[in-house]
């Protein structure tokens, strides 16, 4: 082995508690990254296996670019193409089951939690995929209430030939007689309802219509002759349809991208902690081995072999790190997935398999984990190159070289700040949110600086606790006689604490707001909720024959409903949503960010509507404007003339639009969500019974009163928000490293000193304390600059938000408690293991000690 | 023929008031295997001799020749090489690296000079087994007592096989008899070996094992004594000396 490999490999293994430290720090980071891209992935993974699972052996399919269903004539424009060996048609929409649906029994979940009905043209279908019925028979052109199902549906529904099974359906209830059995399906994916094509356009109400095309072309054709195909298919068909895979999920996909780049970016913070705790370490190791370095330098090694062993010693540090990151981030990963399963079925209809994740993921985790261990490890690795010989004679440490260098960043911090504080003045998101960035870089300058001052003060205060005990001064200029290191170490553990503060600011700014908006927007005394809110297009609604016989109900005042349609502007996924002008306003409304409630008239009088935050942002458009959605027969223009939003879909780019352009363009009338209020003076107990009665042939509604359901909204946001203060906590993990690092650092570098203390008469106590008082104010310190870090990113946090939805600041109050008592907690702990070791070190040992 | 050479050597640390002239127009010569020791009252600017000779630290002004060639001239690579093939450097604190064994600290300057390992460890071997170190290959300085963590610097100054050694103050973290033992060390090596060896001592005792001593006070050269081969005497001529010239 080289030279720098066998020093750097011994020098690690020599401080074996410190190396642990250190590679802690990078082995957290790596964990997030890479345990976290792996959760989300499976997901996905999950999503598009159920998504696919439909697709099956086809060598095409299309789809029409909107996701929506389209006439099934279309398939007619395909007869001629040359090479196409056969197709089919059909129509295949997702059945979400309420909870408990299949055994109705609670205290144990469901195996099958949605299903795909897929309206099939018998024969047509047959020509592409064989169906080998195992009992009964397959499906006849005759059929009506009919289906083909596998063996476990058969067995979860507990059903036979001949018998009669219930789903959900927009409209209403509806019994299918099973008239063929499959075997049990060994792919993944959702379980599969086969019936006709008419008996699945009545169900969905979507007469005439289809939403996938599947063919087959001619034998041993090769990818050009494919490709030909392709071509040929496409230019039939027009722009409007898409050859390739089914385009459902989208939403889900979206909302899963933002939430999987979220915790990435904690991933990346964790790192950077762990970078600057590694900085300090090496930046320590290199003042040690000032000695060695010198005399290696002397005995004729190059800079470049000085700067390699410490280079090494962080590679493999790096290496070490990333690869144990990794292992513990898929277990994570399992782990998660496994607590997940049960309660995330709840929200979102995926069965979720093991792991997944992709050599990419792997390629890349390590090189960040690498990566910034040997940036960390560079600036200490370049000084220690330009150690003169002779200065590693001398015991001299450039106390003076610190005060200018300390001199020139408080200049530089201080200008920052100042420069950020004005950007939160201005008001202007542009400038605030880099500016949160910046503020922290502002403070991580300052901070060497401002050791000494937050340590004289907070050292006022632990000196006056333990006047008994004589040690208190001893403490603090112990902590101040290495600023820099302090420094870096407050620095670390400000960015965990600074993320908790803002996390605080986050919620209480969230909490403050969502719940005046769950009162506006939610606040009508019935709720008809699908079991996916917000992602719509996975849900099965009601004909409007539903909300029709609701409003006849004695005492109902005003029924509103959604529906939806998904659609596309300028390759941007839009979810359409569909409001009655008049009644939307009776009974929920929106938040307007611009204009008022005056633009509901306008979207009744034509093609007008009302964008989101989140679609005029990921659209680039802005009020007034006017955009192409485009609809199965082509694009339609828009224009947008006010923006606004509602809770539930505040996240997802979303536009309303009146329902009878939605009937006419998108050609959809089904209800997916429903409200309804009751007249003031209505018997309550006839109106409910009535209610209940109605949508008891829905039951892909949960019928429920405003009153409770804000009440278990609000019950969900707060659970929500814990994880939240959860999540955060995990993320200030890291300083607690960064502190036990930099104490137990001191506490070695001051080994002689701590005999010699011993020596005069300290007693062991005296010494725990020491370290644990020096903890404390390492804690305060990094506390208080923590707190003013998250003041101001809290304040970003909000202020991003505020660019797609109305959100007010709110001060956090609990934030900061939750800052000051992780950081005292963390400052104890990290003072334990120090403390034990420089008490129970032996005198005269420590006396010996180099 | 003269091995190493000064021209007006000076040094000054700091400037102004404040400034300290450490060596003041220092000329000497050492010849081709001689065994030189340096001597003088604390602060006479013995260290700083030696670390400008070793090209460890730059002049104020005036020159320093290796082999007739000038220091001043080189560039820190070209030092570097110099103090890894042309010198062998002895410290009083040992400076062994703690983490590596006797061998591989012995062998550190062929290592970096890019021996094969297996040749730089048997080079190693071979010095350490000269000095009666045969059987602690592959102990950690920390194991070995001081004599003998001062012998295995020995072979580390040796195993490049440099014909110059700069020792500062070899004995003076050891006791009397490993002293002793050092400072013949030193001087069989000088002899045997035909080194060139250049000691800062403060000690008359150990001086006495030289062939030449230098006297320095006050940065200036103040005296120059040859000593008889191998007598017994020596040690308390060097003590008279020292008394004379003035402590």
């Amino acid at each position: 082995m080289n030279l720098q490999l066998t020093l750097a490999a011994r020098y690690l293994a020599g401080r074996k508690l410190r190396t642990a430290l250190t590679t802690l720090a990078i082995i957290f980071g790596v964990l997030l990254i890479f345990g976290m891209n792996t959760v989300l992935p499976t997901m996905m993974a999950a999503l598009q296996a159920n998504v696919q699972g439909a697709e099956g052996e086809v060598d095409f399919s299309i789809t029409n670019v909107t996701g929506e269903a389209f006439p099934a004539g279309v398939l007619d424009r395909l007869r001629d193409v040359d090479g196409v060996r056969a197709m089919a048609a059909s129509l295949n929409r997702t059945i979400n089951l309420p909870p408990d649906y299949v055994d109705g029994d609670p205290s144990h979940p469901d195996t099958v939690i949605a299903i795909n009905l897929i309206g099939v043209v018998p024969e047509e279908a047959r020509s592409l995929r064989a169906y080998p019925v195992a009992a009964g028979r397959y499906l006849d052109e005759s059929d009506t209430a009919s289906a083909v199902i596998s063996q476990t549906l058969a067995d979860a529904f507990s059903v036979d030939v001949g018998e009669i099974f219930r789903l959900p359906a927009a409209s209403g209830m509806t019994g299918l007689t099973v008239a063929g059995i499959l075997p049990a399906d060994i792919m993944p994916g959702n379980e599969e309802v086969l019936v006709n094509l008419p008996q699945a356009q009545l169900m969905t109400e979507e007469p005439g219509k289809v939403n996938l095309i599947e063919l087959n072309v001619e034998a041993f054709a090769d990818q050009a002759r494919r490709a030909e195909i392709q071509a040929a298919v496409e230019a039939a068909l027009g722009e409007s349809y898409q050859v390739g895979t089914l385009m459902a999920g989208d939403e889900m996909f979206a909302a899963m991208e933002m939430g999987q780049m979220a915790l990435s970016l904690f991933g990346v913070l964790a790192l950077f902690m762990g970078g600057f705790i590694i900085f300090n370490t090496f930046r320590t190791v290199v003042i040690e081995r000032r000695r060695d370095i010198g005399m290696l330098r002397a005995l004729g090694a190059t800079r470049r072999t000085v700067l390699g062993t410490i280079l090494a010693e962080s590679l493999i540090q790096g290496l070490l790190g990333s690869v144990i990151g990794l292992l513990l981030g898929y277990l994570l990963a399992v782990g998660i997935i496994q607590v997940a399963r049960g309660p995330i079925s709840m929200f979102v209809n995926v069965q979720m398999g093991a792991p997944v994740f992709s050599p990419v993921l792997v390629v890349v985790s390590l090189l960040l984990g690498v990566g910034v261990t040997v940036l960390a490890g560079l600036i200490p690795a370049w000084n220690a190159s330009h150690i003169t010989p002779l200065e590693a004679l001398r015991p001299s440490l450039g106390e003076g070289e610190f005060n200018r260098g300390a001199g020139r960043g408080f200049t530089v911090g201080v200008a920052i700040i100042v420069l950020t504080a004005a950007a939160i003045l201005s008001g202007q998101a542009a400038l605030i949110i880099p500016g949160g960035i910046l503020f922290l870089v502002g403070l991580v300058l300052i901070a060497p600086a401002m050791v000494r001052p937050f340590a004289s003060l907070f050292g006022k205060l632990t000196a006056w606790a333990t006047v008994r005990g004589g040690i208190g001064g001893l403490a603090e200029s112990n902590l101040t006689r290495q600023p820099a290191r302090v420094a870096v170490t407050a620095s670390a553990s400000m960015i965990g604490l600074a993320v908790i503060v803002a996390a605080g600011g986050l919620v209480s700014s969230l909490t403050g707001t969502l719940y005046d908006l769950m009162q506006d927007n939610l606040g009508s005394d019935y709720l008809f909720i699908p079991p996916s809110i917000g992602l719509w297009s996975s849900n099965v609604g009601a004909s409007p024959s539903l909300a029709e016989d609701l409003r006849q109900v004695d005492g109902v005042e005003a029924v509103s409903t959604l529906r939806f349609a998904a659609t596309n502007t300028n390759g941007v996924a839009v979810s359409l949503l569909g409001i009655d002008p008049v009644s939307f306003d009776q009974v929920s409304g929106l938040d307007f960010i611009e204009g008022s409630e005056s633009a509901y008239g306008e979207i009744a009088a034509g093609r007008n509507m009302i964008a989101n935050g989140s679609f005029l942002l990921s659209t680039g458009t802005k009020v007034g404007d006017t955009v192409e959605l485009l609809t199965t027969d082509g694009k339609v223009p828009y224009r947008i003339v006010a923006a606004g939003s509602d809770l539930l879909n505040a996240k997802v780019t979303t536009a309303y639009i009146s329902q009878s352009n939605l009937q006419a363009d998108f050609g959809s009338t089904e209800d997916v969500f429903i409200q309804l209020n009751l007249s003031p003076g209505a018997d309550r107990a006839v109106a409910d019974a009535q209610i209940k009665a109605l949508a008891y042939d829905y039951p892909q509604f949960r019928v429920i009163s405003g009153a409770d359901y804000f009440a278990s909204i609000k019950s969900q946001m707060d659970t929500a928000f814990s994880a939240i203060y959860i999540v955060f906590l995990v993320l200030a993990f890291p300083s607690l490293i960064a502190m036990l690092n930099t104490l137990t650092i001191g506490v070695l570098e001051r080994t002689r000193e701590i005999g010699m203390i011993r020596a005069v008469g300290g007693t062991r106590k005296q010494i725990r304390n020491m370290v644990v008082v020096e903890a404390l104010l390492l804690a305060a310190i990094g506390t208080a600059f923590g707190i003013l870090g998250g003041l101001y990113l809290g304040y970003v946090f909000v202020t991003g938000i505020e660019v797609i939805f109305p959100l007010g600041y709110f001060f956090p109050y609990t934030g900061i408690l939750a800052a000051v008592a992780i950081g005292l907690i963390f400052g104890v702990l990290a003072a334990i293991i120090p403390a034990r070791q420089a008490a129970r070190m032996d005198v005269v040992a420590a006396l010996r000690y180099e | 023929m003269s091995l190493v050479q000064t021209q007006n050597l000076t040094k000054i640390y700091g400037s102004g008031s404040t400034a300290v002239t450490a060596l003041d127009h220092v000329n000497i010569k050492i010849h081709d295997g001689e065994f030189v020791a340096i001597m003088g009252p604390s602060g006479c600017g013995k260290s700083t001799l030696l670390h400008l000779l070793g090209g460890l630290d730059t002049p104020s002004s005036g020159k320093v020749f290796i082999d007739g060639a000038s220091l001043a001239e080189m560039r820190d690579d070209r030092l570097t090489e110099l103090r890894r093939r042309r010198i062998g450097f002895i410290f009083q604190f040992f400076n062994l690296i703690p983490v590596l064994t006797a061998s591989e600290n012995a062998a550190l300057p062929v290592t970096l000079d890019g021996l094969k390992p297996a040749e730089a460890a048997a080079k190693a071997k071979e010095w350490l087994a000269r000095f009666g170190l045969g059987e602690r290959l592959s102990s950690r300085p920390d194991q070995l007592s001081g004599g003998e963590q001062q012998r295995v610097a020995i072979a580390r100054a040796l195993v490049a096989e440099p014909s110059l050694i700069l020792a500062d103050e070899p004995t003076g973290n050891l006791d009397t008899r490993s002293g002793d033992e050092i400072a013949g060390l030193l001087r069989s090596v000088s002899k045997q070996y035909n080194r060139t060896i250049i000691m800062v001592t403060h000690d008359p005792r150990i001086a006495a094992y030289s062939d030449r001593i230098i006297f320095l006070k006050d940065g200036k050269v103040v005296d120059e004594t040859l000593l008889e081969k191998k007598s017994n005497r020596n040690a308390q001529i060097v003590a008279d000396r020292v008394k004379e010239v003035g402590d």
